[in-house]
């Protein structure tokens, strides 16, 4: 029933896109820890908290 | 060169307009949510402007701005900056540390079940149903795990996996965010009609809305017990992730590519596709609930309630994001099949997904 796949994996789109999918894993992780750290340390305020 | 250059200095400027411009929606949805339910206070509009969260403003805000900037033909070129995945990830890595491990611990049993059996039923239909309808095999495996598992990156890392088009990926990223728009609005009233106790809503909440960000705004409506569950579900799924992304790679380069000299996937494949803000999620929780039995509860709220403000903040910024980044156009050029697949689906996953979620999670507590 299925269409014959296509072979073209077309514009390096999709390979640029899950780099940046799992760069984004690692930066999300870092900066969430990081603020976590920051402020159970005590080092941010409360009333710097946008 | 100097033309290159130019032109990747040009991309930055606009991806830091566009973040600009999701941080300044942001920064109005988080007035809104502070200041109307008290200037509506007396009015007839009280009822009305309590029971509006903070998810409703910020997706609200998003389509509006998605309208203007479309109109003053913007969009496309800001839209690097609208980092939904980015800021969804933050925003769940934060909220780890509002959750007690021993709730983890004690919802990952059922959490893993019903993500399994989820995953597997509804990734079997998808894929047989899309097959039935002569959908071309890329884009099965795409829909297949963008509606059984976690929405767009699961989308993105099926679309590694199988080596799908670019406009495959962006088509089924477009159905994600349709679907899940009114679902943020539309299972949390269902809970209500339904009277689902919290935990129950919640897993059902995490096991049907495709997209890890819409979970957490239906999750935040419904309220904080159901937010807990919800993410720990939708993380698991999120885990399960890596599984399917590798179990896909094998099938597409054995069976559907039959390109015999293809390496088969191992252990390396598996942690590359594996998303690591699930450790950031795991940790958080670990290091919060060390922090809150060495300090006390009592002592470790006013710190813990930061953070909780640093989440809201960056869950914001995720709707926003989401509301700027819709799109309609690639669904026009699809045609039908898909959409009556990823329709078809999603009743399905309602359907399963609700029995799972009563089964597994009746006696689970937060």
């Amino acid at each position: 029933m299925s269409r014959p796949a296509d072979s073209d994996p077309g514009p390096d789109a999709v390979p640029a896109q899950r780099r940046l999918a799992l760069n984004e894993d690692w930066a999300a992780t870092v900066v969430g820890l990081v603020l976590l750290a920051l402020v159970l340390a005590g080092v941010w305020p409360g009333w710097l908290v946008p | 060169m100097t033309d290159q250059r130019t032109a990747q200095r040009n991309t930055t400027v606009w991806a830091i307009g566009g973040v600009a411009v999701v941080v300044a929606i942001g920064a109005l949805v988080r007035f809104l949510e502070q200041t109307v339910p008290d200037a509506a206070e007396g009015s007839a509009f009280e009822g009305l402007a309590g029971a509006i969260e903070y998810p409703i403003y910020a997706i609200a805000l998003g389509l509006l701005g998605n309208v203007v900037l479309t109109l003053l033909g913007v969009r496309e070129r800001l839209a690097a900056g609208f980092r939904t995945e980015f800021f969804i990830k933050t925003g769940l890595v934060l909220l780890g540390a509002s959750i007690n491990f021993s709730v983890i611990v004690g919802a990952a049993g059922p959490a893993v079940l019903q993500a399994l059996v989820l995953i597997t039923v509804v990734f079997g239909f998808t894929w047989w149903l899309a097959g039935r309808l002569g959908v071309d095999d890329k884009l099965r495996a795409l829909l297949a795990s963008a509606v059984s598992i976690c929405g767009v990156s699961a989308a993105i890392a099926a679309a590694g996996a199988v080596q799908a088009k670019k406009e495959q990926l962006a088509y089924t990223a477009s159905l994600v965010i349709i679907f899940a728009i009114p679902s943020i609005f539309f299972l949390p009233a269902a809970v209500g009609w339904l009277g689902l106790p919290a935990p129950v809503a919640g897993a059902w909440i995490g096991g049907n809305i495709d997209t890890t960000a819409a979970v957490s705004a239906a999750g935040a409506i419904v309220g904080e017990e159901a937010l807990q569950i919800a993410t720990i579900v939708k993380t698991t799924q999120n885990a399960l992730l890596g599984v399917v992304a590798v179990a896909l790679t094998a099938y597409f380069a054995l069976k559907v590519e039959r390109s015999g000299s293809a390496a088969r996937p191992g252990l390396r494949e598996f942690w590359e596709r594996f998303p690591k803000f699930v450790l950031g999620f795991l940790a958080a929780s670990i290091i919060a609930t060390i922090y809150g039995s060495v300090l006390g509860s009592a002592a470790a709220k006013p710190a813990i309630e930061i953070v909780n403000d640093f989440r809201t903040m960056f869950l914001i910024l995720a709707f926003v994001s989401i509301g700027l980044e819709f799109r309609v156009a690639p669904l026009r050029e699809a045609g039908w099949r898909p959409i009556a697949v990823f329709a078809s689906a999603t009743v399905v996953n309602l359907g399963v997904g609700l029995g799972l979620a009563v089964l597994l999670f009746s006696g689970v507590t937060v």
